[in-house]
Formats: C-alpha cells, structure tokens, sequence
C-alpha cells in the first residue's frame, strides 16, 4: 500500500509556483473551483518513490490575510487539518518581501519546505544566501530551485522525499515580533488556549492570536474566537498607547522589521544585475508615446497568429468530419434503423465536427495569450490600458478578460477573477458578451466572403469586432454611472519583471482552455445538434405541392439537371418542420430587421451556442454538413439576401448572448440566476433594437441593398 | 497640484506620492489612517520607512509605477495621494 501525502503549494503571485507545479505534475492536473467563491482551484498528482502525491497550487497571494477572496480561500486551505507539507515557493530574487508570507506560514507550524525559486536570477544577481541560518530561523529546510525547467525540480523532489520521511520532527521557527508585543500574542493566545477549540487545535493558538490582533477578517469570522476578542482590544489599546501606534497595520510594520533583521544577517549581495534588462523594456514598452502603439500592435500581431496561422488545421479537420461521415454512412446499412443512421451522420458527426473546426483557433489564441501573460506583458498591457478603461468604468484588470472575450466567453467570465474589486468584475462580466467570441467568427467567415469584395473583407470584419468593443465600453460606462456608483476597491498590481516563458507551461495552458471548450463541445452542443436535427426533421412531410419525384424522374430521364427541383422539394419538406414553424411563427417580428423565416430559424439555433447558426443554414438551404468555407452555402445566401440583410445578421449574432453556456457561467459567477436573464433579456434588446435602426436606415438609404 | 482625493486627510502638511516626478526616490513616512486599502499596501511592503522610486507614469493617466522592496507597483494617484512621503536627498527631479 502507497503512502499518501497532500502537499500544498503557496507563495507570493508572479514567484514561479506555476511552473513548479507544471513541472511536478505535467499534466496530472485537475482545474475546478473552490465552492462558493471565484476562485480557480487546481491540484495535480504525481509519485514520488513509493508515495502518491497530492500536490495543491494554492493561488499566489502576498499575504495571509483576507484582502481578496485568493487569501480567504489560501486561510481556509491551510486551516485545515489535512495538509501533510507546506511548499512555500519564494522568489529568492527578492528575498525579503516574498519572506513576508513565509513568516505567516511559519507561525502555521505545519510542517514546511522553501523553495528559494529562481536562484539561478539570484545568482547572477550576486546575492549569497547563508541557508543554514535561514533554516534555523524558519525552522524549515530550505532548497534552492529553477522553476522553469524540469531539471532545476529535482532537487525539490529529493528534499521532500527527505522532508516527508521526518514529518514528526519540523523544527520550531524563531520568529519573534519584539518583546511587547510577544507578550500581547502570549496575552490572547492564552486565552484562546482556554477555550479548547477542537477545530483548530493542530495549529498553535500563536497563529489566531496574531491574526486576531491584525483584526483579520477571516480570523474574526471564527465563531468560537469570539471569546477573546475583548482581551484582543485590551492588548491593541495597550500596544498603540505605549508605542504611539497610530496605524492599525503594526503588526505588519513589525514583521517586515523581523525580517529586515533576519536578512541583514543571512544575505550578502554584490551587485544589482538582473532587472536591468527588463527595466530596458519597458522604458519602451510602457513609454507613454511608444507604449500604446505598441500595444495596439502586439494585439494585431495576436490576432493575426490566432486566425491566419490555425486556418490550415481547420481545413484538415473538416476533410476528416467530412471522411468520417462517409466512412459511417458506408458502413451503416441505410436499412438498419435509417432515423438514428441519419442522426447521427448528419446531427451529430456534423454538429459536432462544426465545433470541432474551432480548436485550433482556441487552441493558437490561448497560446498568444498564455505567451503574453507568462512573458509578463499582459499587466503591462493593463497599466497602459487603465487611464483609458477608467474613463469607460473598468480598470486595467478589466483588460485582460476582455481580450480573452475574443477568443470565447465562456472562460473569459472565468478570468474575471482577477479582478478584486467586486464593482469592476460585475461590470466587465456583463460586458463581456459585446467582445466579438470565437463563435461568432464562422458566421463572419461564411457571410463577410460571399457579401463583400475581397478589399472590404478585413475591413469588414474589423468593423463587426470594433462595433463590440464601443457597444461594451459605452455600456460599461453607463452602468458605472447608473448601477453601480460608487467607490471602487483599492487598486494594487505587481509588474513582475520579464520572463521567457517555458515551453511546457505554455501547452499545458493551452490544452487546458482547449480541454474546456471540448467539454462545452461534448456536452451542450451535442445535445443541441441533436435537438435541432430532430426539430429540423420532424415532423416529415410526405405530400408536396408538386409531385417532386415524378417531375425528378422525368427531369433525370431527358438528361437534365434536377438540382433545383431537390433543393425545391428540400425547403418545402423543412417549411413543415418544427423549425420550419417556428421560423414562420415569429417571421413577423424578426421582418422588420430584415430576417426571414429561415434567419429567423436559424438565429433561435444559434441561441444554444452561435456556430450553430452556420451549420443551421446549411440545413435549411439543403446544403448538407455546412460550414464556413462551403461555397454552396455563400452562393445560396448571396441569391437570397442583400449585404445589409447579411450585415444585420452578423449584428445581431454580435449583440445578442453568445450561447447558453455563456448564461450559465454569468450565473454561476454573479451566483443569479436573476442576473443572468436580466443579462440575456438586455442583450436580446439591444441587438434587436440595433439590428433594427440598421436595417431601417440602410433599406431608406439605400446602403448594402445591391451587391457591391 | 492636489487632487482630490479619497480620504480628509490629504491636505494636511507633508509631500505625498502622488507628487513626486518619475525617477525621484522617497521614503515612507505614513499613511494617511483613513486611506482605503491600508492593509493591502502593507501586504506589499508599503509601510514606514520603506524606500520608493517612482518608475512611470501611465501613458492615459491614474496609475502610479512604483518600485518598492524591488518589485514594480501600479497603484492610483487617488491611492498614492494618501501614501505621506520624505524625499530622499539628491534624488533627481
């Protein structure tokens, strides 16, 4: 039998811990959230000799306290009783502020081991460590490590192995805060220690007492703490007076003083190097003339990688749905249960493969932007962009999630978390929808080529895009000056210095984002297809206007060409379907924006997730497994509408939700299910309304009414 | 020029943060008690006599770069406004 450990990995944010945690693990690794809270939990198992690992990457935090939901979820972790080892990864670099923490971890007395990350930087930094006073200090053994290759973990292997062996006897760290206020911690732990709390008597009452005496807020919630609180104000009235503290933040003033003893004694340096570089940088990247440009074609360069670069693969992907349907269809006797054959060649294959079509556009977006986020650009990106966000009521954190919002929605919402201030991240949630998501693009590239001449197809396009972008920064405006007024939280955000990121790290973050949107694929647009195909089928018409057959026969018979004749029967055979009376039922009141019945269908399609909308009107212009680059889809369309009516379709789509799994994860992320159909009724709205004015103008105007 | 700023306090005597130009080096000597955040900038190592360089400024306004305990910092002007500052001597303007 296999021992077990739980390990927790905690550190400061930008301290490497990632990459230690990628390269433990690989990709052993489970992505979920912590209950109740936003907060992305991540844990990975891996072996070690004849143990089995848990290891647990806590969020990067700076502190123990609870300014963020990260270091609420980063208390209650480590509360608990069933951590085996603390890993503290610290950014040897900057030794003193990352020992911030590890002071607060110490005070835990779980067993602990430090990983002094980065030593390799350290080195040529000149900085020299004495690491057997600094065991001594912390009462933890320390081992130094390079984070970013799998080689620099090793030794961090080895030392737990050692560290695991000898749990029972971790040393005691020597951290004391000064003589009075040693004997205030004594003074309240005392008192805690009375009480016998059950819950918490693996960790030394010294740990609450401090916490009670910064007035932590997540200390303060414990229930059975309450008793003490009274002997918790006599000692901070005690502390302030005798040393004319005016400050509620002492205790942090003291233990940044008992480090900055600690370090003077363990750390011996002799030149500044390393930063110099990145400090070369952003002297141009952040440059108040350079930066923004820069920016701007940083962006650009991202979105042309995204979807010039994965436009090969999708070709490939298509040709193996389309070879795979066939191969199906082959083997599948048209006799044997032909509903469920017909299901599932051309519901499912083709449903799903319409999805499918996307990964390498998720898949090349998440890694420009894992490439721009573990380079360290992206904060840079969000100093430049604040002044700018600010004025439309975001912040530069917003940034970032929008950005992602081109790529899909969904996981966006999700990288909202970043955002500490409660007002900010409700704002950039519901204006996320407005940034043009990677659903979108197909109904884009099936419509901008057949419409618009091939000099106005980019042009197009990047109207449809900048169209989203002004729609959610206006709309955040006006929610900031009417839902949400106010103060907004304090905002603070480390730009860590530039690193190559590592190659590992990079696929795992992209597998990751493609492994989400798979599941989205499998599972609500599976079952979408398969309703769609049977409302698209159902009920079968058997009589027509015209006998179709006969004429067909008659047709084939002199040598004539009988596809309008089956494209004819097709329509009236989908005219009768459940889709087909839906579309007719509100025909009226999607008319005046220009959509027939068969847009009509299709949009409602496109409710569950919009790349359905493609395959939708495959189906329903007799087109077959449709996608983006069939040609016979374009010319059907190009027959039957005018670029305005396409340009309000594609207004539309851009306006209204992105999918069901998008309402979903709004509620899950503002915990309302209120919230999220006020979203969804607001965005329908909106586009109707915008789509609307569109089409009423143009058609006055005579705009888009003729092809160009 | 002041502006203003979140808490009552600001214009009383002593330079504040937000004041400084970028390059010049200061050093902590408080913060202003009703500052919002106080205990999220002494998580970082803003706290009484620690050392700042003012680094940038950002291209569109509102955010401050600071380097402090050598690592770069963006926080607001309204924030920085409340951070009470000695200059340092000989730091340049």
């Amino acid at each position: 039998m296999n021992k077990k450990f739980r390990i927790a990995l905690a550190g400061n944010p930008n301290c490497g811990k990632t990459c230690i945690f990628n390269a433990l693990t690989g990709a052993r690794q489970h992505v979920g959230n912590y209950p109740g809270v936003t907060v992305e939990s991540k844990s990975g198992s891996f072996q070690l000799n004849d143990m089995e690992i848990e290891l647990i990457d806590l969020p990067g935090v700076y502190s123990l306290s609870s300014s963020s939901p990260e270091e609420a979820v980063v208390f209650e972790e480590l509360t608990k009783k069933d951590i085996d080892l603390i890993v503290n990864v610290v950014d040897s670099t900057i030794l003193q502020r990352s020992l911030y923490l590890t002071t607060q971890l110490a005070e835990l007395h779980i067993p602990m081991l430090l990983a002094f990350n980065m030593s390799d930087d350290a080195r040529k930094k000149g900085l020299k460590f004495d690491i057997p006073k600094l065991e001594t200090y912390f009462g933890s053994p320390i081992v130094q490590t390079v984070g970013n290759t799998s080689r620099g973990v090793q030794s961090l292997k080895e030392k737990m192995i050692d560290t695991l062996a000898k749990l029972d006897d971790h040393g005691m760290p020597m951290l004391s805060y000064g003589a009075d206020f040693d004997d205030a911690i004594n003074a309240v732990a005392e008192k805690i220690d009375a009480l016998n709390i059950e819950e918490y008597s693996h960790i030394p009452s010294r740990f609450f007492a401090i916490k009670l005496l910064e007035k932590d807020s997540s200390a303060m919630k414990i229930e059975s703490m309450k008793p003490v609180w009274e002997e918790v104000d006599v000692q901070i009235l005690h502390l302030k007076n005798k040393h004319a503290i005016v400050a509620d933040t002492f205790m942090a003033d003291r233990r940044y003083a008992m480090l900055s003893g600690a370090c003077r004694n363990a750390i011996s340096f002799s030149q500044e190097k390393r930063r110099e570089i990145s400090d070369q940088i952003d002297k141009i990247v952040t440059n108040k003339f350079l930066g923004f440009p820069l920016f701007l074609a940083i962006m650009y360069a991202t979105f042309w990688f995204t979807f010039i670069c994965a436009d090969p693969l999708m070709g490939y992907i298509e040709d193996f749905f389309g070879w795979f349907g066939g191969v199906v269809g082959n083997i599948w006797n048209p006799e044997t249960l032909p509903f469920l054959r017909s299901m599932v060649i051309d519901g499912i294959i083709a449903g799903v493969g319409g999805v499918i079509v996307f990964l390498p556009n998720i898949l090349f977006l998440f890694f420009a932007i894992a490439i721009l986020e573990e380079s360290g650009y992206m904060s840079r990106a969000a100093f430049i962009m604040d002044g700018i966000m600010r004025k439309f009521g975001l912040q530069g954190k917003s940034f970032v999630p929008l950005v992602f919002g081109f790529g899909c929605t969904v996981p966006a919402i999700m990288a909202t978390r970043t955002i500490e201030s409660e007002r900010d991240r409700k704002i950039t949630i519901m204006v996320l929808p407005f940034m043009s998501c990677g659903a979108r693009l197909p109904i884009y590239a099936l419509i901008i080529p057949a419409f618009f001449a091939k000099q106005y197809q980019a042009f197009t396009m990047w109207v449809i895009y900048i169209i989203g972008v002004l729609v959610a920064l206006i709309a955040a405006r006006i929610m900031k000056s009417t839902l949400f007024k106010g103060d907004g939280e304090v905002y603070l955000m480390e730009l860590p210095p530039y690193r190559m990121p590592s190659f590992k790290s990079l696929m795992l973050h992209m597998w990751d984002r493609g492994r989400m949107y798979l599941q989205k694929a499998g599972t609500i647009i599976l079952l979408t297809s398969i309703v769609l195909y049977i409302c698209n089928t159902y009920p079968e018409k058997k009589e027509f206007s015209v006998d179709y057959d006969k004429k067909i026969t008659e047709v084939q018979k002199a040598g004539g060409n009988t596809a309008a004749l089956e494209n004819a029967q097709l329509s009236e055979k989908l005219e009768y379907t459940i889709s087909g009376r839906i579309g007719k039922t509100l025909e009226p009141f999607f008319a005046p924006i220009g959509f027939d019945w068969k847009i009509t269908t299709a949009t409602i399609g496109a409710l569950a997730a919009k790349e359905v909308f493609v395959a939708q009107m495959g189906i329903l212009y007799a087109e077959g497994e449709a996608d983006e680059e069939s040609e016979g889809l374009r010319q059907q369309l190009v027959k039957n509408y005018t670029p305005l009516q396409a340009f309000c379709i594609m207004l539309f789509c851009l306006l209204s939700i992105p999918c069901l799994a998008t309402l979903a994860i709004i509620k899950r992320e503002l915990n309302s299910w209120k919230m999220a159909f006020v979203e969804a009724g607001a965005l329908f709205a909106l586009a109707y309304v915008a789509t609307l004015i569109v089409y009423q103008l143009g058609t006055v105007l005579q705009i888009g009414t003729k092809l160009l | 020029m002041r502006k203003e700023c979140c808490c009552n306090h600001c214009n009383s005597a002593g330079t504040s943060l937000a004041e400084l130009p970028i390059g010049a080096k200061a050093t902590i000597v408080g913060i202003l008690p009703k500052s919002r955040g106080r205990k999220k900038l002494a998580d970082v190592g803003i706290v009484p006599g620690t050392e700042l360089l003012i680094e940038a400024h950002a291209p569109f306004g509102g955010l401050i770069r600071v380097k402090v305990m050598e690592t770069s910092m963006a926080l607001h002007k309204d924030e920085a406004a409340c951070i009470m500052i000695e200059k340092a001597e000989g730091s340049n303007e």
